[in-house]
């Protein structure tokens, strides 16, 4: 999957750059793409998580829960020298696919992400700066360092930058 | 033998998965053939157990838009099903159901959304209901729900499902070719491991 020479994030899957490269992750549903910025240092890493809670009992697979991604990569932000006062996020994501009345325990896994990560950025101290979550849209999240700004592309609607 | 994920089936299992993907594609091209008033047939059915970014690649990459129609499965067995259509496999049905084609998914209108629904609501049910006589089991199917969006983010709906369980998406199923010509749609049938368990074992299928 290249594109250019944007790097780009998989599912489960987090890349941090301090070069001003552009960060992209293609066809966010249910899942998050989260941006994460210390504008100061040019620190910028975009993480795309799966699921709401890690609750494995190895935690092997940090990157694809929104709780243990978002901490593991505050904490690799931090040893780079980025000051979480400094750190802005960006959220998009969340949406819901398919319009099914499943009664799985999981429930709308797209809501519950949103909500999770929400939490999570309440609870480090992270200032959420701007979101585009919910709805029923796929998205591609790009993140472009220099400016902090993130662009997202869907199928059938314009271009929205946060 | 318990399995716990999925690289644990032997390759007895991993066969007896392939042979029901085979009877239940077949009945799914049956239906199909039924619907459209011409022979369908199938390909080799596989049983595929993929990384997340692997099945993304496998799929076509993540963002070409296709059409989907997503089968929760319940009762005995506990999965996911999905019909993919692409916008060949879609012209081919609207042309021989309703006389008329699309060059952009916009213009899919009520009637021909669902149509699409029906069709996969069919070859999903068709694909179960042989699965479930063949095993034994009592299953219930949810309401389909037909979709048009970026297939990557499709795929991502029974992998966001069994996320909690693996670090991987295991599919059943083929592919259909009609006329001679290859159909590029897939039905594919995600169950979760616990289910798989019990599937195997009421096929009698012991630790080879």
């Amino acid at each position: 999957m290249a594109s250019g020479n944007k790097l780009v994030i998989g599912i489960a899957d987090m890349k941090m750059t301090q070069s001003g490269q552009e960060l992209i992750t293609y066809a966010l549903g249910s899942c998050c793409g989260i941006c994460l910025l210390d504008p100061n240092i040019r620190l910028a890493a975009l993480i795309h998580i799966m699921l709401p809670l890690n609750m494995e009992t190895g935690r092997k697979n940090t990157m694809k829960y929104a709780d243990t991604g978002i901490r593991e990569t505050l904490k690799m932000m931090e040893a780079k020298g980025a000051r979480r006062m400094r750190i802005q996020a960006k959220v998009a994501g969340g949406a819901k696919m398919f319009a099914v009345n499943n009664n799985s325990a999981l429930g709308n896994i797209g809501q519950r992400n949103i909500e999770s990560v929400h939490k999570v950025l309440r609870a480090e101290n992270i200032r959420l700066v701007a979101e585009d979550v919910g709805g029923s849209v796929a998205r591609t999240l790009s993140f472009d360092p220099s400016t902090g700004m993130a662009t997202i592309k869907s199928y059938g609607i314009p271009d929205k930058v946060l | 033998m318990i399995i716990k994920n999925y690289q644990e089936l032997s390759s007895l299992e991993i066969d007896t998965l392939r042979e029901i993907g085979s009877i239940g594609t077949g009945n799914a091209a049956t239906a199909l053939s039924g619907m459209l008033g011409s022979p369908v047939r199938i390909t080799l059915p596989e049983v595929r157990i993929m990384g997340y970014n692997e099945a993304i690649d496998w799929i076509g990459g993540p963002e070409p838009v296709t059409a989907g129609v997503l089968v929760h499965i319940g009762g005995q067995l506990n999965g996911i099903m999905l019909s993919v259509q692409p916008l060949e496999f879609i012209n081919l049905i609207l042309d021989r159901m309703l006389s008329t084609t699309i060059t952009d998914y916009s213009q899919l209108d009520e009637l021909a959304r669902s149509a699409l629904l029906e069709v996969g609501n069919i070859m999903i049910s068709t694909f179960i209901n042989a699965l479930s006589g063949l095993a034994g089991l009592k299953v219930e199917l949810t309401v389909p729900s037909l979709t048009v969006d970026m297939q990557g983010a499709i795929l991502t709906v029974p992998m966001a499902e069994y996320g909690g369980q693996t670090d991987y998406l295991m599919t059943i199923g083929g592919n259909f070719s009609c006329d001679g010509n290859e159909l590029p749609c897939r039905l594919l049938l995600s169950p979760d491991i616990r289910s798989l368990n019990f599937l195997l074992r009421k096929l009698g299928v012991e630790d080879g």
